[in-house]
């Protein structure tokens, strides 16, 4: 199963999230290759204590090196890492080739779960390797610009997607012609556009509900420090369902905890080291809500007091 | 009638919900989309002043034509309610199904007219004819014929759980056997 962990914004711990899902699953008994694609600013070998991998993605890329060779062991058990090379490469260079190549050699991964750590931005090859995901993942926190830019990441998914299908299905004409007289069918957004779309032939609504059933985002809550807070991913499924038309499901928060700052500069992975601390239970059971698909069940009256 | 889909929809809650869901998620709801969380103020130009005051609108029009619809209206006037003797309730109490003769048979021993039924319940004359000739095309989906079913009963005094357990099967067989079973896109 791939897993792909997006969200665009920096800094609301892509890297520490899938570090430590990676660390959960392959402490499970699960072959697990994180695999490093922000290839701005990688760092995700740092959360493993290693400073200088063997090899990175600038490896797979200039010297023809397959992607399973390139894999370096991360210290914990049925746990590799593939990582990407900081400076040296960033999504610009990469062309369509590269891309369609780096593609089809993660699909060709030997392993359970493979989990692709992608760096912020909006970049297309960041969407395209989100969309290649079984499970897409965003990991956001309660803080109104980290949930400008997840929505902004979810809705440029959401187009990418969409213009796959317009285009392998022939559509694109005869959707631009609706969009050019959208004022005629009263259609305002992305989401009056599919429902018009939808009512106007059977066969694009066929084509949608097929194409588009396995479009889910998977909503991790990170840094959370308040009840309030819990609740943010609680009423994300509502606002994107109602005003985006996108369903989203919200997998699970991990709380903020000065433990992890500490353990990731003193470049330890945390689940090891803190096996009983709460953040370590909430990430097992988000995983778990990830792999199943389902959702986390909050209160939606419980609103006050503090964490415990 | 068919709006009422739409209204639990829009209140994010399946046809089954009762009365108290209809009040909390629209607690929620109204409570979410008027004020300025962080999560709503991120949506920026997806949520403008304008969609907001639509949305909002819409919402307490659902909210309202539900807890309408879900009220537990009692009759308005009490001489309407009927009276039971025991035997009739000894005889009630043995009928085994609930079909549409059934109910009009025990609304006849209890010498109950249709209109009056109409007069308190506003539920037109034909569609409670149609209950009790079991005419299911009358009915557009479960959730009118539910709620028609709710009041029939309870203008009757009838034990309205024990009846809609009977009865809705019937219709629900019915309506099966009317959608083709496979292939069928999902709307």
């Amino acid at each position: 199963m791939i897993w792909a962990i997006g969200g665009g914004k920096g800094g609301t711990g892509k890297s520490f999230i899938t570090s430590s899902m990676g660390t959960y699953l392959a402490q499970k008994g699960r072959k697990t290759i994180l695999l490093d694609a922000d290839l701005g600013g990688a760092n995700l070998h740092t959360f493993f204590g290693l400073t200088r991998p063997r090899y990175s993605l600038t490896d797979f890329f200039d010297k023809k090196v397959a992607l399973q060779d390139i894999s370096v062991q991360s210290g914990i058990a049925n746990l590799d890492l593939i990582t990407g090379s900081i400076g040296s490469l960033d999504s610009e260079s990469i062309n369509h080739g590269q891309k369609q190549k780096l593609f089809r050699h993660i699909r060709a991964l030997d392993a359970d779960h493979i989990i692709i750590d992608l760096g912020a931005g909006t970049h297309i090859n960041t969407l395209d390797t989100f969309l290649l995901a079984d499970r897409m993942i965003v990991v956001t926190a309660p803080e109104v610009t980290a949930l400008e830019n997840m929505y902004h990441f979810i809705k440029s998914a959401y187009f990418r997607k969409l213009k796959f299908i317009f285009k392998a299905y022939d559509l694109t004409t005869s959707i631009q012609e609706t969009w050019k007289n959208r004022a005629t069918y009263d259609i305002h957004n992305l989401k009056d556009l599919i429902i018009h779309l939808k009512q106007s032939s059977d066969r694009v609504r066929d084509i949608f509900d097929r194409e588009m059933s396995g479009f889910v985002v998977h909503i991790v809550l990170n840094q959370v420090r308040t009840p309030r807070d819990i609740l943010v991913g609680e009423n994300l499924k509502s606002v994107c369902m109602n005003f985006l038309g996108l369903p989203v499901v919200y997998a699970g928060y991990a709380r903020f905890d000065e433990a992890v700052l500490k353990n990731i500069n003193s470049k330890e992975p945390f689940m090891l080291s803190n096996r009983l601390s709460p953040v370590a239970t909430e990430i097992k059971a988000l995983a778990e809500n990830i792999i199943a698909g389902t959702h986390i069940s909050v209160r939606k009256d419980v609103a006050n007091g503090s964490l415990s | 009638m068919e709006a009422f889909l739409k209204y639990f929809d829009l209140l994010e809650l399946s046809q089954e919900a009762g009365i108290e869901d209809v009040r909390k998620n629209y607690d929620y709801l109204k409570n979410l989309y008027s004020g300025d969380s962080i999560e709503i103020a991120a949506l920026n130009t997806d949520f403008s002043p304008e969609l907001r005051q639509e949305y909002l609108a819409r919402l307490d029009d659902a909210h309202e034509k539900l807890t309408q619809l879900l009220e537990n209206k009692k009759p308005a006037v009490a001489q309407n309610t009927v009276r039971m003797d025991d035997e009739l309730c000894d005889w009630i109490a043995n009928i085994a199904c609930f079909s549409g003769a059934a109910l009009k048979s025990i609304r006849e021993r209890m010498v109950v007219d249709l209109k009056d039924m109409f007069t308190t319940t506003r539920i037109q004359l034909q569609y409670l004819e149609d209950i009790e000739n079991e005419v299911f095309e009358s009915f557009r989906a479960e959730v009118y014929l539910r709620s028609y079913l709710v009041e029939y009963t309870r203008f009757l005094s009838l034990d309205t759980p024990r009846v809609l357990a009977d009865y809705l099967p019937r219709y629900r067989a019915w309506a099966a056997s009317r959608t083709t079973p496979a292939g069928m896109p999902h709307l």
